[in-house]
């Protein structure tokens, strides 16, 4: 009967660090597990959601977690939830005993191709994923993708992107009754009707009394980018 | 059915956490009793839609279980008398024509972890309630109550007391005194055999076995009861030792169902646990068992009625999730085409545990769900069950899994409902879609209710906070 409570990234300002009773530790872990887990791993370290064990050592304060749990992130996959506090707080110092102390300072390579990954980006992405309101909208908005995801995961959604299809951007393609097709993401879909974007960017409602068929497909619209194509670097 | 036409909406102001209207409205004499969320409840003219009066339950604000669920899932009335239960485990009941409180007994103290959220059940002169709260660890009961005065008559606790018949599938008395098996969805009725039916729920803690060795009785079961004195006349056990929170908490269908060319007295289920049972409702005999679902859970019931279970956990091939097969959301049986409708939930994912702390007033479920497969391959149905043999005799395909109940006519019609928001009406005998409306939001938990009124049939469907009416012409 639980509803999923899922968290997401954070914030930052300086914050004093309480220590957690151990049994709030044990709680916390328990109700982490259970409800946070889907999205930011069973270790905290992420996964769909962003790393939580650095969340501290980058300034976050306990005030400004419990608000992002309460409140969810409006605009993410992040939702509110109505837990009661204490179980809040609970996750809270499960968090803390989790924490890193450094923050993770990034790595100089990184910063280094920096401009070489924005000139790649420009040429290979931006047709379809827009960044910072520059770009297009076939593909998921990826201002935020940084933060949400980590590294190893975000190598991997662009090697092999038709591993995971985000919700809402699975391709498909519709056969008419008149044998005409249209091919584009499907934004929703019920027992009666689709809507999709097409291709060209266009939003688009079909009801399916007047389609042949829906054909789902297996793979992404976006290419591959194995290593051959775009190196780790 | 191309005629049938919405007729008016009313919309609850409430909104409670994304949980909108969960009860299936009564109808009386052209009045509609409807309860909601958060100890909200209204009186509404079934022409027009517009409210005679509104009751609001004063909540108190450190609910325990209450708060994790803020529902309510409806009425019962008797005479002049409505009566409903409230998140801090009260019991109401309440003047039909102005909503003033004529009673208000306390259930169970809801500071333990308790909670009420089902519609009661009246039988004769007593009004029948169940406890909600298994998700915390608690001792789950169905109580009596006389009706005009609200005293407390019988009690049946789900887990028995040490040394009591059931006690032995618990290793301790301390383990089973908190072992859950909430009675959260209302029960039924034989008037004939004097016997209520209610379902029970998880035993507590949900996901973590290892403290509670042994079958659980009665947790995930169905308890007969004799109506006059809560004595226990039979059960039968759908999911021994549960790790899954696979409640049994469903609306028990009574029917009379010809199997192995005997008409029985039967009482009928689509479990949680993705198997659909037959049971004699007389004696609790089982008649038939057969998966509604393509569950990996059990090859299937074996001779002895327990189930021969082939992975546990879903590590070897993922299992239904913790809504289960299906859901507490009303099924039908539709003594024309002798067919069961019931929504059916097909999902995919792993169980784990971890060892909970246990603390009165607070929730123990002790582990959780992993989803294997991406989301976009779970999905819901209207299924055909035919009860005599449990097979499936047709389906209507859902995009996701659906909490909608099911209502079927005399006329052949099943009414269902989506997810993705839309109330449909289907052909019983084979399925086919004959008419839908989008009514905009989730059909969770509720199912229609229908109605003569000036010579009209009605069909009312609660979606969301919004009560739709349709009527032909």
């Amino acid at each position: 009967m639980l509803r999923r409570i899922l968290f997401v990234l954070v914030v930052f300002t300086l914050g004093a660090r309480v220590a957690p009773a151990q049994t709030d530790v044990a709680n916390g872990r328990g109700l982490f597990q259970t409800r946070c887990a889907d999205c930011h791993g069973i270790d905290a370290k992420g996964v769909h959601g962003p790393d939580l064990t650095v969340l501290f050592a980058n300034g976050a304060t306990d005030e400004r977690v419990f608000q992002t749990i309460r409140r969810g992130v409006p605009g993410s996959e992040m939702p509110a939830s109505n837990a009661p506090d204490a179980e809040i707080r609970a996750v809270i110092a499960y968090l803390h005993s989790v924490g890193v102390r450094v923050p993770d300072a990034g790595n100089s390579s990184n910063l280094a191709n920096l401009s070489n990954g924005e000139r790649l980006f420009n040429t290979s992405c931006t047709t379809c994923h827009r960044v910072n309101g520059r770009g297009g909208v076939l593909g998921p908005d990826l201002s935020r993708v940084g933060a949400a995801r980590s590294r190893a995961l975000l190598t991997q959604d662009i090697r092999e992107a038709s591993a995971v299809i985000a919700p809402g951007y699975q391709a498909v393609t519709l056969v008419k009754t008149d044998g005409g097709q249209v091919r584009g993401t499907r934004k929703n879909e019920d027992a009666y009707s689709i809507q999709i974007m097409d291709t060209t960017g266009q939003l688009q409602g079909y009801r399916k009394s007047g389609l042949k068929t829906v054909v789902s497909e297996k793979t992404s619209l976006m290419p591959d980018f194995a290593a051959a194509r775009v190196t780790a670097r | 059915m191309a005629q049938l036409k919405a007729q008016w909406a009313f919309q609850a102001d409430t909104i409670a956490t994304g949980r909108g209207f969960e009860s299936t409205p009564l109808v009386i004499d052209g009045v509609i009793y409807l309860t909601g969320a958060n100890g909200n409840a209204w009186a509404i003219d079934a022409r027009t839609g517009r409210q005679f009066w509104r009751f609001r339950y004063p909540n108190a604000p450190d609910l325990t279980a209450g708060a994790t669920y803020p529902v309510n899932r409806g009425f019962a009335a008797l005479g002049n008398q409505l009566f409903m239960v409230t998140l801090d485990a009260h019991v109401l009941s309440l003047d039909m024509r102005t909503g003033a409180v004529l009673w208000n007994e306390v259930l169970e103290d809801y500071k333990n972890g308790y909670a009420a959220t089902p519609a009661p059940l009246v039988v004769k002169d007593k009004v029948i309630v169940g406890s909600s709260g298994g998700e915390n660890p608690t001792r789950g009961f169905i109580q009596a109550f006389d009706a005009k005065t609200g005293k407390k008559l019988w009690r049946f606790y789900t887990i028995p007391g040490p040394g009591e018949k059931g006690s032995e599938t618990w290793p301790s008395s301390e383990a089973a005194i908190r072992g859950g098996a909430a009675a959260w969805v209302t029960g039924s009725y034989d008037p004939e055999l004097n016997l209520v039916y209610y379902g029970t729920g998880n035993p507590n803690p949900d996901y973590y076995g290892e403290e509670r060795a042994g079958d659980n009785l009665y947790t995930c079961s169905i308890v007969a009861l004799d109506a006059d004195t809560g004595q226990l006349k039979w059960h039968y056990q759908f999911t021994p030792h549960d790790t899954h929170d696979w409640d049994s908490n469903h609306v028990y269908v009574l029917g009379d169902v010809p199997i192995g060319g005997q008409t029985r007295k039967a009482v009928m289920v689509a479990n949680r646990n993705g198997f659909f049972y037959v049971l004699d409702r007389a004696t609790g005999k089982l008649l038939l068992a057969k998966p509604f679902t393509d569950t990996k859970w059990a090859r299937e019931i074996g001779p002895d009625g327990r189930p021969i279970v082939l992975n546990p956990d879903g590590v070897k091939d993922c299992l239904p999730d913790f809504w289960g097969g299906t859901n507490f959301m009303p099924p039908s049986y539709d003594p024309v085409s002798k067919l069961f409708f019931v929504t059916a939930r097909e999902t995919c994912v792993t169980y784990f545990a971890v060892k909970p702390e246990i603390k009165i007033g607070q929730v123990s479920v002790g582990g959780g769900v992993r989803r294997v497969a991406d989301r976009i391959f779970d999905y819901g149905a209207l299924r055909a069950i035919d009860p005599s043999t449990g097979e499936r005799k047709w389906e209507l395909r859902y995009t996701t899994p659906s909490l909608a109940g099911v209502m079927s006519t005399a006329s052949g019609l099943v009414f269902a409902g989506d997810n993705e928001g839309n109330f449909t009406a289907v052909d019983a005998r084979t399925g086919k879609p004959l008419w839908h409306y989008p009514t905009g939001t989730s059909i969770w938990g509720a199912a229609a209710t229908t109605f003569m009124l000036d010579g009209k049939q009605y069909v009312l469907i609660p979606s969301g906070t919004t009560l739709v009416a349709f009527a032909l012409g």
